[in-house]
């Protein structure tokens, strides 16, 4: 069975057991890669895409489709899910709060699997710069503010260099 | 505004990964229904990155699945997962900070207005508490002056008098005289109230010689007024003379008596 994005959103709302079964079926594998990147570890990735699913579920109501397509929604919610963790996770959190790496050190991954798909993969054609700049907005979920002080850059410089970078990653996609 | 620079700004970019703050995200949702325009370049954002990212899976290993749906479809609810989660949000738990940082302000601002309103529920009756203060030693004061007033009347040498009117019969007054210290006391029970320039005097007859007593202060919250004293006296009279006085009587007494 298929659905028109309509129909399952439609039967996501009417809280259809089968609509969900193919939604999880679509998405699982690409929202699983995606927050695999955020939390670098499968094992939390396991337990952070079943919080995603669960609140994809719960809060379908709360999707408005004047706003983005679903799978935008989805991936929001998969990514706050796997920001959430790394940042509940004392380990690494504290390490990541006390200082962001400078350019020269910048981990891009733990493990190499992990950066050859996706924006992930994407972003390495980035310079240097705006990859960090990227890593650290998108896959490690600092704020501009908490990014500026870190590097020690304006706030505004911050917010005009993200933006460069995100208007070359779209140029990168299409 | 310039919609092609807006689109071409990175706002669009932002606002799909969620990397906007809520302010940029309000505006943009605001413009992007006004602007086809936005809306269609963000739409054609979304499905260049939904193509990108869904071209590429990592395998999720079955039992994710069945913990999915026995955890949505089993009848006991699971209270752990109920957060709040939208495209709106934040990035990470800076949400959950606005939150509380929202509703300490809310609770702050609470507090100083309940302690504004104490502080001047408290000054207020602070007030009403003086107030009342004063208007109990004034009570108390005249009470006083009042045991006082009975004290004199019901003293054995004290000789009572009452002074009448000749045809009405409700205009009158009491005199209390102490035999033995010759003091004299005037209690007004009801006189005509007198004209501006006017004033009662009384008077003690002897030998109907009229000895004057002094004049009458009218003033109502006095029972008994303090007279001039008298070492002898056959009746008492009042009359009503110009302000002031006069030396010898000028006209018939209002009241008379005798002792």
């Amino acid at each position: 069975m298929t659905y028109g994005e309509q129909e399952l959103i439609a039967s996501l709302r009417h809280k259809d057991e089968q609509a969900f079964s193919y939604l999880y079926d679509h998405y699982s594998g690409t929202l699983y890669g995606v927050i695999c990147q955020i939390v670098e570890n499968t094992e939390l990735g396991n337990d952070v895409l079943q919080e995603a699913f669960i609140n994809i579920w719960r809060h379908i109501d709360s999707y408005d489709e004047t706003k983005g397509r679903l799978f935008t929604w989805m991936l929001n919610i998969a990514r706050n899910a796997a920001i959430d963790k790394i940042r509940s996770k004392g380990n690494k959190q504290t390490q990541r709060q006390v200082a962001i790496p400078n350019n020269d050190s910048l981990p891009l991954s733990v493990s190499p699997r992990l950066d050859d798909f996706g924006l992930k993969k994407i972003i390495l054609k980035l310079k240097d710069e705006q990859r960090q700049l990227i890593d650290l907005s998108y896959f490690q979920g600092f704020t501009h503010e908490q990014i500026a002080k870190a590097l020690d850059i304006p706030l505004g410089t911050v917010k005009t260099r993200i933006r460069s970078a995100l208007t070359q990653l779209r140029s990168l996609l299409s | 505004m310039n919609i092609k620079e807006y689109i071409s700004s990175g706002i669009i970019e932002s606002y799909v990964l969620g990397l906007a703050t809520q302010q940029e995200s309000q505006e943009f949702e605001k413009l992007s229904a006004q602007y086809p325009e936005i809306a269609a370049a963000r739409n054609e954002f979304e499905l260049a990155l939904e193509q990108e990212l869904t071209s590429s899976t990592v395998t999720v290993s079955g039992h994710i699945k069945q913990n999915i749906v026995q955890k949505i479809f089993s009848p006991v609810e699971d209270t752990e997962m109920a957060r709040e989660v939208s495209m709106e949000t934040k990035p990470g738990s800076n949400f959950i900070w606005k939150w509380l940082v929202a509703a300490s302000f809310i609770l702050l601002v609470g507090t100083a207005f309940w302690a504004v309103n104490t502080s001047r529920n408290a000054k207020r009756l602070e007030k009403e508490r003086v107030a009342l203060l004063q208007q109990l030693s004034r009570t108390e004061s005249e009470l006083n002056a009042m045991k006082q007033e009975a004290a004199i009347m019901q003293k054995p040498d004290v000789k009572m008098a009452s002074m009448n009117n000749a045809s009405n019969p409700m205009v009158y007054a009491t005199i209390y005289w102490d035999t033995t210290s010759k003091d004299v006391y005037l209690m007004v029970n009801n006189l005509p109230k007198p004209a501006s320039d006017k004033q009662y005097q009384l008077w003690a007859l002897l030998d109907n010689k009229p000895i004057d007593l002094g004049m009458i202060e009218a003033r109502q919250d006095k029972l008994l007024y303090r007279m001039k004293n008298v070492q002898q006296a056959e009746a008492f009279a009042i009359t009503l003379e110009p302000k002031g006085g006069s030396s010898t009587p000028t006209t018939t007494p209002v009241v008379l008596s005798k002792l």
